[in-house]
């Protein structure tokens, strides 16, 4: 790799580590469910930019971005199924604190 | 032509939603058997033409490469079995016939979620199966909408998100040490790498954690009991049966054989993790009184020993392992049955409120029965060859005391199962349960048959060993 490859893929490589601990923080702290998803979305976008940097590095820039495509689409669903969960959650408690729901204990 | 084990069922999907939507409840029933059906009828031939690689228009259309090898039929076989298995259970616990339809569609997304997992020849398409079966397995797993239901949807939820971020963190690391994502293309760079290579470490390390937490092992297994236990029984039958089986433990093997390759630092760790969860698995179930929840952990510490015989790194010890999945496949389906039909028949799923019901339901406590036996590993049901070649491939290998830890857990299992029976099948019967019948004919059919096939195997394992069993080893040269 020639130096301005490395200065770009660090870059990047880093915001993604940063975005990636701050996903983490966001799941961790505080009991909203809703929280919760948006650190795992936090991670997903994290995730999204190593493979976008990954595939600049190493040259495979155009299989990188048909990868991601398929991720964002993956990604949207779960998320969906996810959201749905949460309101079946809030239906049936009427709160949204991950508290409230420890009737199964791991 | 094997692309058809995926589209087959995606049309089906179509047809079953399009009008006359009258008609198309009665014919869904049906159609799944046909496909189920077939599947396992094609796995009895591999050289037929169904399995070879030219898959005409749609292959051409599609750029999904697929694999067919020994592992993979033994696999399509195992999904046939258990989704075929689940949809009759499936009549007796989703009530209204619209339920039963959505049941039926979310069924067979799950079955090309499996069959693309197990036919993937590529990192990628193996992660986009995996969402495939996760994502429809959280919807069946909250399907009657209960609270308990929601709640271990979304602690798997959880879990398999973090556990895809993990995955596609490695697959990034893969992308950029060997620029591709193709099993064999990346298996032939990553032989020449070095293997102290930091990239390399850290993209296997996370690979495997990923596929620790999707397949439930110690200490990765917070959501499985939760997810087991909460969900619909019909819904438990599929996911303990297959589904965490193939997005988990055959992922693993699969990734392992055909793409990482053994280091002595992987096979450390799939040692350690695989014999941690036999031993801890086994204790965990012995003070579980929820029949569920008991079956999830002695689930957990099945795979325990199916990881064990990865781990040995050995052509015998993958035939073990592939072996047991298959073995597993079928006891702990039978016994997810079991207390089906249990809770079906008296409403009770504590053990402790249950005993003596051997005596009302003669079908459903002898078929627990030889699935308990087999899962502990008596001779000659067929449980004991699997876990008898896991221990010779481990022996061999020289793994001595990982050999005998299988074996002292053996007495474990024992312990476990026979406590199951004797609270809930032996014993005095109480009053309670005098009126107690054997459960209708949609479960006593998949108990019958899958008790046969573990009697069946059991007896003619010597005669199957050579020629079909002891094949699979060549998935580790090819």
């Amino acid at each position: 790799m020639n130096s301005q490859l490395v200065s770009i893929f660090l870059t990047f490589g880093s915001f993604a580590v940063l975005l990636f601990i701050i996903g983490i923080y966001c799941i961790l702290a505080g009991y909203n469910l809703i929280r919760a998803l948006i650190g795992v979305e936090l991670l997903i976008k994290a995730v999204t930019l190593f493979l976008i940097v990954a595939g600049f590095a190493s040259g495979h820039l155009e299989l990188a971005q048909s990868l991601i495509i398929t991720m964002i689409v993956i990604e949207v669903v779960m998320i969906t199924i996810a959201v749905g969960i949460v309101v079946g959650i809030y239906r049936k408690t009427g709160s949204l604190d991950a508290r409230n729901i420890r009737n199964l204990k791991g | 032509m094997c692309l058809a084990l995926i589209l087959i069922p995606f049309f089906s999907i179509i047809i079953l939603n399009l009008p006359p939507r009258e008609v198309n409840k009665r014919i869904a029933f049906g159609l799944v058997l046909i496909l189920t059906l077939g599947q396992m009828f094609l796995v009895f031939f591999p050289g037929c033409n169904f399995w070879k690689m030219n898959s005409g228009v749609f292959g051409s259309m599609l750029k999904i490469d697929l694999l067919v090898d020994n592992l993979t039929l033994i696999m399509l076989f195992c999904i046939g079995l258990i989704v075929l298995v689940t949809l009759f259970t499936s009549r007796q616990f989703i009530g209204p016939i619209e339920k039963q339809r959505n049941f039926i569609n979310l069924l067979l997304v799950v079955l090309i979620g499996m069959n693309g997992t197990v036919l993937a020849r590529d990192i990628f398409s193996l992660y986009v199966f995996l969402e495939i079966t996760a994502v429809a397995s959280f919807i069946l797993i909250s399907f009657d909408k209960e609270l308990l239901g929601l709640e271990g949807a979304f602690k798997y939820l959880l879990l398999s998100a973090i556990a895809t971020i993990l995955m596609l963190s490695s697959i990034a690391l893969l992308l950029i040490l060997t620029g591709s994502t193709g099993f064999s293309e990346v298996q032939a760079v990553l032989k020449t790498l070095n293997p102290n290579n930091p990239l390399l470490i850290l993209a296997v390390g996370l690979f495997l954690a990923a596929l620790f937490i999707k397949s439930g092992l110690i200490p990765f297994h917070g959501w499985l009991p939760d997810a087991y236990s909460s969900a619909p029984a019909s819904v438990s039958v599929l996911l303990a049966g297959i589904v965490t089986k193939v997005a988990g433990v055959y992922a693993l093997i699969r990734i392992m054989v055909s793409v990482l390759g053994f280091s002595p630092a992987s096979q450390a760790v799939l040692l350690l993790i695989g014999a941690v969860s036999i031993v801890l698995g086994a204790l965990l179930s012995l003070t579980q009184s929820d029949f569920k929840r008991m079956l999830a952990y002695s689930s957990i510490s099945q795979v325990g020993y199916i990881i064990l015989g990865l781990g040995s790194g050995t052509a015998l010890g993958i035939v073990g392992a592939v072996f047991h999945i298959f073995n597993h496949c079928v006891f702990k389906s039978l016994l997810f049955i079991n207390s089906a039909a249990i809770e079906k028949q008296t409403g009770i799923r504590d053990m402790d409120k249950l005993s003596g019901l051997a005596q009302k339901m003669p079908v459903t406590g002898l078929s627990s029965l030889l699935a308990s036996l087999s899962a502990a590993g008596i001779p000659p049901l067929a449980g004991f060859w699997s876990k008898l070649i896991i221990i010779i491939a481990l022996w061999s290998a020289g793994y001595y005391t990982y050999a005998v830890i299988g074996i002292l857990a053996g007495i474990l299992t024992l312990a476990y199962f026979l406590s199951l029976q004797r609270r809930v099948f032996f014993g005095k019967l109480t009053r309670e349960f005098i009126n107690v019948k054997e459960a209708s004919f949609s479960l006593v059919f998949p108990m019958v048959l899958l008790s046969v096939i573990i009697i069946g195997v059991g007896v003619f394992t010597p005669v199957l060993l050579d020629k079909f069993i002891l094949g699979l080893g060549n998935i580790l040269g090819g």
